[in-house]
């Protein structure tokens, strides 16, 4: 009895210490809490970098180098917009103003062609250049080392790499974007000192090379995949990159140095660093990675995250660094091609400055949902973060190649997310049922929300406006449905049952692409009011299609050419299967005898070639049972249960600015008429010699790109303002009709059984 | 008199203290039951009559769209039909193989063997269906092999067919053990005072072995009706959100539902589904009483 009592009290204290522990399990702090966790919530830690783009008063086309003199000074040099050589700048004051110096000198003699390729600038002022020369007969071209002084008084360095001694370059006089190098080539420069000059060939070995004499001080035998990616020069440490690496070198000796673990952390983490400088002669770096800027000391175990690239412009899609300049501990420059800069050349130099009173990380926080990632839309908000320090934009895009989410499960956690409370302020809806969440009242009606700063296409604009006028998604771009083909094959203004009638229109085209390009010309005639598919439509879309389609060929994906494009955004495709740019070769080659699918960005000087060569060719909307039918993309809507409406609808008003509209990023065009005409109008290619040729199996298809004429403009602005039915929206038929599509254009299933297929399923869908 | 008011006051108070210690007993799990079934349950049917996201009040509006909707009715369609063919041939097939093992000398390690189905993960399992069942898996390249026209199993009627043999594969280990524990229970001394009495295996079996397993046949039907819900799984890993509409189940319209935000229509379904299940056991249980 008395062992009975003693077993009962030691189960109660284990019972109560068991419950004690999972209290102290679920308390907030931890063991591991720091001091700061105790600090009250409005005690945030204060000191950020503010980002500004500088005004440099010059339009630079390209910058090579910028560097902080010795002098406390910094300088550029770069090519101006319309010059023929380069130019030096100076300031005195931070990059506030600056000041041209000299023009690096035209070197050409006896009529031979040569230019200025790349170029570096020392600490001490001076600059050493390589020039591209060309024989006066233009059948060779060699590149030379030119040190230039601060006077810009040019003179060649006694240095020729290996290689180069054995004819050079081949190249072609009449076609200099196209020369192939049967020699050697400089792909890095760096001019660290003002003694010593670093350059590595195509080989990717690196040489030292004395500025003085050109005699070579120490060789570093990387391997030739190494000199695709840029190499540095701090103090005496050399710091070369490739194949998931950091390797350092000393320049005083010439040996390696041992492993910086840090380095290739943060390398395999955010990819090759894209820009380094140094404020102490090497002992630390500060250097550029695509999630902003990092400083190292070396020997050091950690890297410091200076600056966050993902709420300014250091993340941004479209943003290279191409040097970086430390002016001080709080101050820095960034030299960087982006294609959507303000100067409109493509080039910026942004200004980080240190403020101590804004907060460490910004207040706000908006969140972002989208189904899927888009260049686009990180570019946009990048700039907009650039304008609202104190919003962070928290954007998460729920499918990627790396967490294999499908769309429904991606859905499911969506709908968790905001019944919860913790869901995005603002939902990006392309692929998601827009309809039916407009039903549930999960968007909130935009209709007072003022969209100012443009002329918009308001029958793009108004795509989901419900009968009386109700706003509750907003498409910012689009994307319209086209077809090019030569007459034999296609005639402007034919409908759908004269193309389907036609011969050999789909040669070499896959199944699937075929029928979702022509889902979205013919599906949004499908729906009859009582939002149930028409199956009649059904089985004639896919008995035109079979029959136009003719008899699979399993070796279709053989007479293809294929083409895959991606930006720099790990998995983030900027050119789909179903693009209409996707077929632009394939009909230049003749592989395919039409190119039809969603037309985004204008090529006026491709598809003029291509009209060309077939002969009679002819560019139009694509027929399909629907007409004038357009897709609206990056379709916006504000969740009505989101945390922060004021700075949703803010961000939203923000993607309908000019701004934010000129953002070129293969998101489609834009709905805003000057930005769309911008887009179009092919002004980057004013006044130049933008001549491209392609070779296929020994086959040259060349273009010119060129701005489009006044006339082409009007006609697709025209066109556009001519399109009235959105494209139905919904993935999940999509899926259903692709799928059973494409075993009707394979023969596995009859154009009947696929309609009814897809019926049953969809019907399902629509009846839940 | 008053020794035996004593003692029967002395006996409330004993039988009060051991209810109440019966209930402290019970209390921690029926705190769990009713957090985690209870409370959501109520929330569920107060939910059932407010909109979805808006939370206003729709009275029976509701339940009116549920039982309007086609793609619930033809869910509860196939649900009842699955369950009503399922389970009687489930039972029976356990049964008759619990009995023949009960008899073998090898039944333990039988048994054993018809367990593997439930050790094995409802991911694989799914994948050797995608394998098998494929309109150009390795069934019909086993029947084209033996020349025999093959079908698109998982996108025809068939669908049916192989979700139901799923289903009895997978739980027949598991009421073959549940009828052997069964089996167990029931003394050997009645089969031998049986026979010595002249009775046959028949005999035996409808008058002593049938009747014995009554209360283990009411744990078996509730616990394999239950388990007929679990079979949502594989055909959801194989067949997706929109499965052949003969496998579309109760849990693919409320999975669809929570995705497009119906949670009105979920809760007025929910409760609907959940009404007619405590009937139907509250039900089978009555008819065991009797």
């Amino acid at each position: 009895m008395k062992c009975g009592k003693w077993r009962r009290a030691i189960g109660l204290i284990a019972a109560a210490s068991l419950i004690c522990s999972g209290f102290a399990g679920c308390s907030k702090g931890g063991a591991g809490s720091s001091e700061n966790d105790a600090q009250p919530a409005g005690d945030q830690a204060a000191g950020r970098f503010l980002e500004e783009e500088l005004d440099t008063g010059v339009k630079f086309k390209d910058i090579y180098d910028v560097r902080r003199q010795e002098d406390g000074s910094l300088r550029i040099v770069g090519m101006e917009e319309d010059a023929g050589d380069p130019g030096v700048w100076e300031s005195t004051d931070a990059g506030v103003t600056w000041k041209r110096l000299y023009n690096l000198p035209t070197l050409v003699q006896d009529g031979a062609i040569g230019w200025w390729n790349d170029a570096a600038v020392s600490p001490g002022g001076q600059i050493v250049g390589v020039r591209i020369e060309m024989a006066s007969d233009g059948s060779s071209a060699r590149s030379g080392l030119y040190l230039v002084d601060r006077e810009g008084k040019a003179e060649k360095m006694p240095f020729e790499l290996p290689g180069e001694e054995d004819g050079g370059k081949k190249a072609s006089a009449g076609d200099a974007k196209q020369q192939e190098s049967g020699g050697n080539d400089i792909m890095n420069l760096q001019f660290p000192g003002n003694d010593w000059v670093v350059v590595q060939d195509r080989t990717g070995t690196v040489y030292q090379i004395n500025v003085s004499d050109g005699s070579v001080k120490h060789t570093y035998g990387l391997n030739s995949y190494m000199s695709a990616f840029p190499l540095y020069v701090v103090g005496n440490t050399l710091i070369a990159q490739g194949n998931e690496q950091v390797l350092c070198y000393d320049l005083l000796t010439g040996e390696q140095r041992s492993s910086e673990e840090i380095l290739n952390q943060v390398y395999s983490e955010n990819g090759p660093f894209s820009a380094v400088d140094t404020l102490d002669g090497g002992e630390s770096i500060y250097a550029l990675s695509g999630d902003g800027l990092y400083r190292y000391k070396f020997g050091g175990s950690v890297m410091e995250h200076i600056i966050d690239g993902s709420v300014n412009t250091l993340g941004a899609p479209a943003f290279f660094p191409i040097a970086l300049a430390m002016v001080d501990e709080q101050n820095l420059l960034v030299a960087a091609n982006d294609i959507n800069a303000s100067s409109g050349t493509g080039v910026c130099v942004m200004k980080y400055t240190y403020a101590a009173d804004t907060p460490a990380k910004p207040d706000k926080e908006l969140k972002l949902y989208s189904l899927y990632d888009s260049a686009a839309i990180r570019q946009c908000i990048s700039r907009f973060q650039k304008e609202r320090s104190d919003v962070c934009i928290n954007f998460q895009p729920a499918l990627s190649e790396d967490n294999g989410v499908t769309v429904s499960d991606a859905l499911k956690t969506l709908t968790t997310e905001i019944m919860v409370g913790n869901g995005p302020d603002v939902l990006i809806l392309d692929g998601m049922p827009v309809e039916a969440y407009i039903e549930k009242g999960v968007l909130k009606e935009l209709g007072a929300l003022q969209i100012e700063g443009g002329s918009y296409f308001d029958n793009i604009l108004n795509a989901y406006s419900g009968a009386e006028g109700q706003r509750y998604a907003l498409p910012a771009r689009f994307k319209i449905p086209m077809i090019q083909a030569g007459s034999k094959y296609f005639s402007p203004g034919e409908d759908f049952n004269a193309f389907m009638e036609r011969k050999d229109t789909m040669v070499n085209m896959l199944p699937n692409e075929v029928v979702e390009k022509f889902w979205y010309v013919c599906g949004a005639s499908w729906q009859k009011e009582d939002k149930t598919l028409d199956e009649s439509k059904v089985a004639e879309f896919l008995t035109k299609l079979k029959n136009a389609y003719g008899e699979y060929d399993a070796n279709v994906e053989n007479n293809r050419i294929s083409l895959v494009t991606t930006d720099r955004q790990e998995g983030t495709e900027i050119v789909s299967d179903i693009d209409f740019s996707m077929g632009n070769m394939n009909l230049a080659f003749g592989k395919c005898n039409t190119n039809f699918g969603l037309y985004k960005e204008m090529d006026y000087g491709m598809h003029k070639a291509i009209n060309e060569k077939l002969e009679d060719g002819n560019m139009d909307l694509m027929p399909g049972q629907a007409s004038h039918v357009f897709v609206p993309a990056l379709v916006l809507g504000v969740s009505s249960k989101g945390r922060q409406p004021e700075i949703a609808e803010e961000f939203v008003k923000y993607l309908f600015s000019q701004e934010a509209q000129k953002i070129k990023q293969f998101g489609g065009f834009p709905v805003e008429k000057e930005s769309f005409c911008e887009m179009i109008d092919g002004h980057q290619y004013e006044g130049k010699d933008s001549t491209y040729s392609i070779t296929v199996g020994g086959e040259i298809f060349k273009y010119y790109k060129a701005p489009t004429p006044q006339e082409e403009i009007t006609k697709l602005t025209e066109l556009v303002e001519s399109l009235t039915t959105p494209s139905l929206q919904d993935d999940v038929i999509k899926e259903v009709v692709v799928e059973q599509g494409e075993k009707v254009l394979k023969g596995e299933q009859s154009p009947e059984e696929g309609a009814a297929a897809i019926m049953r399923k969809v019907n399902i869908y629509l009846a839940e | 008199m008053r020794a035996l008011f004593s003692r029967k006051r002395k006996n409330q108070k004993h039988n009060k203290k051991k209810n109440m210690r019966g209930f402290l007993w019970i209390l921690p799990s029926f705190l769990g039951v009713m957090v985690f079934y209870l409370l959501p349950y109520a929330d569920v049917v107060r939910r059932s009559f407010l909109g979805a996201v808006d939370n206003r009040f729709v009275g029976i509006e509701n339940y009116k769209t549920v039982l309007g909707n086609t793609a619930f009715l033809l869910a509860v369609k196939n649900t009842l039909l699955f369950t009503l063919l399922c389970i009687p041939v489930l039972i029976m097939a356990a049964l008759f193989c619990a009995v023949t093992l009960y008899k073998s000398k090898y039944g333990g390690i039988i048994k054993s063997a018809f367990l593997m189905p439930m050790a094995l993960p409802a991911v694989s399992v799914a994948l050797v269906w995608r394998l098998l069942f494929h309109s150009q898996g390795l069934l019909n390249h086993w029947l084209d092999g033996m020349g025999i026209a093959g079908n698109d199993w998982m996108n025809t009627g068939s669908a049916f067919w192989v979700l139901f043999l799923s289903y009895i594969w997978k739980n027949l280990g598991y009421d073959i053990v549940l009828w052997m524990a069964g089996l167990a229970g029931i003394s050997t001394n009645i089969y031998e005072a049986a026979r010595v009495d002249g009775a046959g295996e028949r005999q035996c079996f409808f008058y002593i072995t049938l009747p014995n397993l009554k209360s283990s046949l009411y744990t078996i039907t509730v616990l394999s009706f239950l388990n007929s819900f679990k079979v949502f799984r594989e055909a959801y890993l194989v067949a997706g959100d929109y499965p052949h509409e003969s496998i579309y189940m109760m849990q693919h319209l409320f999975n669809n539902w929570f995705r497009a935000f119906s949670f009105d229509k979920m809760a007025a379904a929910a409760v609907l589904e959940s009404v007619v299940l405590l009937a139907l056991i509250l039900l089978l249980q009555k008819a065991w009483d009797s």
